[in-house]
């Protein structure tokens, strides 16, 4: 049996959020948007997305008098990014057979 | 949600292949942005070893008895060193597990050097200082230098824990000049190649 890739992830730009975001203990908005070549448009819908599932934090504060974003993976984030990676695991080994 | 947002959402029909080299070019990319910044090395570096060679001189050449007030400039340096690091936070976009990890380890080396100026004082340990303080920079440089994957700090650092070792059969002036030696090799001769392959890496 397969397992379902989680939806939340298997979407290009999410994926490279959390992908990024696994390797760094926090990142700004702008870092991601520019390591994506996202639209800021585009990568804020999509990082409220995965704040909504628990999967990252984000923190908005003030730096010098202009507003920052800072995420951060959650543990949550971390453990549905490794099922996530499982699952890839599967269908890769599958495909080979 | 406007027509592209919804595209780009809609965007899940891409392979797992495409979906692990996706993974592996972010965790690429997170990888290139440790910012490792030879400043402290060098800052550090060379003010310690003018002050170890000044003190010397004025010790063993001139016999003036005030040969420590040199190491005045160790506070002076903290304040600068402490101004730099809090501009170079504000130009930061990511902090990664790494910098973390080093801007404790030198936050503890960092305590561990005002809790030996304090025995110091306090106590005669000032005759073989350079023995814990060359411990001090083996530590450092060891950790940071495997940490960040740069051979010549680890190498800098094995060979100070030598050093260290060796500096204890030595009388204060001898302490002195084995701490400009031990401060060359871990901080001034890495610090210098890791900008060599900074601005190499930049171009």
């Amino acid at each position: 049996m397969f397992k379902e890739l989680d939806p939340i992830l298997h979407s290009q730009l999410r994926l490279a959020v959390v992908s990024l975001l696994i390797g760094v203990k926090e990142a700004e908005f702008t870092f991601i948007r520019d390591k994506t070549n996202a639209t800021a448009g585009n990568l804020s819908v999509q990082v409220q997305k995965l704040k909504d599932a628990g999967y990252i934090e984000v923190t908005k504060q003030f730096k010098d008098n202009y507003p920052q974003t800072t995420c951060k993976i959650t543990s949550k984030g971390i453990e549905a990014f490794e099922a996530y990676v499982q699952a890839l695991q599967q269908y890769l080994q599958v495909g080979k057979e | 949600m406007s027509n592209t947002e919804y595209q780009n959402d809609r965007e899940k029909s891409f392979s797992p292949e495409e979906s692990l080299q996706l993974i592996q070019t972010m965790i690429q990319k997170t990888k290139d942005s440790v910012a490792v910044d030879s400043f402290y090395l060098l800052f550090w570096g060379w003010l310690v070893f003018v002050c170890c060679i000044v003190e010397y001189v004025l010790m063993v050449y001139f016999k003036y008895p005030y040969h420590s007030f040199v190491w005045w400039t160790m506070p002076i340096g903290g304040i600068i060193s402490g101004v730099y690091s809090s501009r170079q936070a504000k130009k930061q976009k990511s902090f990664t597990y790494i910098e973390e990890a080093l801007s404790y380890l030198w936050i503890a080396i960092g305590l561990a050097f005002f809790v030996m100026v304090f025995v110091n004082i306090v106590s005669e340990a000032w005759k073989t200082a350079f023995t814990y303080y060359i411990l001090m920079y083996a530590i450092g440089t060891f950790v940071s230098g495997s940490l960040i994957r740069f051979k010549p700090l680890v190498i800098g650092g094995i060979l100070n824990f030598i050093i260290a070792a060796v500096s204890i059969k030595f009388n204060f002036a001898g302490q002195l000049l084995l701490g400009a030696l031990a401060i060359l090799i871990s901080y001034i001769i890495p610090g210098h190649l890791l900008r060599i392959r900074y601005n190499t890496k930049k171009n």
